[in-house]
């Protein structure tokens, strides 16, 4: 749900840049380091933008018969954290700006803030509350996911009602429109992207349980070539 | 390829400096987004689709095609300022200036989103990147950019693979299929994206990689009558706005 190119007014869409800026700056900052303590880290980091703005290309089945994009950060959350995924995510919208004419540069600021910056902390706050309480793996992805969705759809009802209030209601009754035009795409599309990402996620356990413990998601094995002990013993 | 970028590989502005397009491209966004959208917006537009179709040379039905994206987004998003919730429980209706606010808005997204195909029409992505390291992003960015720029099209290419051989073998008869199909594209692109960063890394390594990603990019110098035409015809544009709105109705 891209904010399009001069959809908002000029000082909204400064307020929005200058709100993204802190998060994308430290993002940066820890993407620099990452670089910097291991050269290698540009190419998966690469690879993993690359990733992001490619999962934004699958075409989910929608309820009204057309077809949907999922946003990629839920998923892009889990894998590599919420402000290596501002950079990403802010990478991957100027592409989505400039090679696909999805958003624009005069809204990245506002988009950067709902996709790449609320949408990441709020899926990656569900996401370790879960796994802290001890939820299994494939709950904690789907509510991630789920969670990064809604909460970039609200915020961007929030921006879209902030810049256009109602003239009789104002704020909240903008909030009420906005939210119910853009609602009847992003909740089922909320619901598809979880059950998509858990998809993902077991299919990626299967094939390649040892790069999902290098990201973090399990405890790394012991074992030679990331393999369990017993496989090694066998 | 994706059309955007194929297009502005292969346009007739390709080899002037990005700094003379984004001038010219960005400025009518910004005057777009700035000035009054009646008649600010119709003028900047005009001028938009005249440097597009004209000397830019864009193929019509390539700019429809990318133009429609925004415009969709724009229609879905002018439809809630027709009607008000109303105050003091009086019940929903038709917002008394809301067609006006809708139009208005219509005609600045439009404008803006010209001056930005514009830009992207002219400048491929990799014109751009190694620059952005001269108006302060970090190195590290640029380059894990750079990466991700090449990368997006490896990836683009087998997904398109994989949903292929989906296909063949009746991956997307039953929407069960259709499921376990999506599931399976997102983690071969996944497993490829790492698989491909570590071949590509080992390569690297091979050839001394330092951790700093040397492309060339093309010497072509800022051309001073191009960005004075364009600063012209921007101040003619934003002139001509303050002068008709008083004019006009």
């Amino acid at each position: 749900m891209h904010i399009a190119e001069g959809f908002l007014p000029p000082w909204h869409a400064a307020a929005w840049t200058a709100a993204a800026a802190p998060f994308v700056v430290h993002g940066a900052r820890s993407l620099t380091r990452l670089v910097r303590e291991h050269p290698g880290n540009t190419l998966l980091l690469g690879a993993s933008g690359a990733f992001t703005f490619v999962l934004s290309a699958l075409k989910i089945p929608s309820v009204t018969g057309s077809c949907s994009h999922p946003t990629g950060t839920g998923l892009g959350t889990v894998l590599f954290r919420p402000p290596v995924m501002a950079v990403l995510s802010t990478i991957t919208l100027l592409f989505q700006a400039l090679l696909l004419a999805h958003g624009g540069l005069t809204t990245l600021g506002a988009n950067v803030f709902s996709m790449a910056v609320a949408g990441p902390w709020a899926g990656y706050g569900a996401y370790r509350l879960l796994r802290r309480l001890g939820a299994p793996l494939t709950a904690a992805v789907f509510t991630a996911a789920f969670t990064a969705d809604l909460v970039t759809y609200c915020v961007t009802s929030v921006q879209l009602a902030l810049a256009f209030p109602d003239p009789a209601g104002g704020f909240p009754a903008a909030l009420a429109k906005f939210g119910s035009v853009f609602a009847v795409t992003q909740l089922p599309l909320a619901v598809a992207e979880g059950v998509l990402t858990v998809l993902v996620i077991r299919l990626l356990t299967q094939a390649d349980r040892p790069a999902l413990a290098r990201l973090g998601l399990f405890t790394a094995p012991s074992g030679k070539d990331g393999r369990s002990p017993e496989e090694v013993a066998r | 390829m994706l059309p955007i970028d194929a297009a502005a590989h292969s346009n007739r502005w390709r080899r002037r400096h990005p700094l003379d397009k984004a001038v010219l491209a960005l400025g009518l966004t910004a005057l777009a987004v700035s000035l009054p959208a009646w008649p600010g917006a119709p003028l900047v537009a005009l001028a938009a689709l005249t440097a597009l179709l004209g000397p830019a040379r864009v193929e019509p039905r390539r700019l429809w095609r990318a133009y429609r994206v925004p415009l969709g987004f724009c229609l879905t998003g002018a439809l809630p300022l027709l009607v008000q919730l109303g105050g003091d429980g009086a019940p929903p209706g038709l917002a008394p200036g809301g067609p006006a606010e809708a139009a208005r808005l219509l005609l600045r997204t439009s404008a803006a989103s010209l001056g930005l195909l514009l830009f992207a029409f002219t400048t491929p992505l990799s014109d751009v990147l190694p620059r952005l390291t001269r108006v302060g992003v970090p190195p590290a960015v640029t380059d894990v950019a750079l990466v991700t720029y090449r990368f997006t099209f490896l990836l683009l290419d087998t997904l398109a693979r994989v949903r292929q051989a989906q296909a063949a073998r009746l991956g997307h008869t039953t929407r069960a299929a259709t499921w376990r199909s999506l599931a399976g594209q997102g983690a071969t692109v996944f497993l490829r994206a790492f698989a491909r960063a570590a071949r590509m890394q080992a390569g690297l390594a091979g050839r001394g990689y330092d951790g700093t990603l040397r492309v060339l990019v093309s010497g072509a110098p800022v051309s001073r009558p191009f960005l004075a035409g364009s600063l012209l015809l921007l101040a003619a544009l934003a002139a001509a706005t303050l002068v008709l709105e008083r004019l006009l109705p």
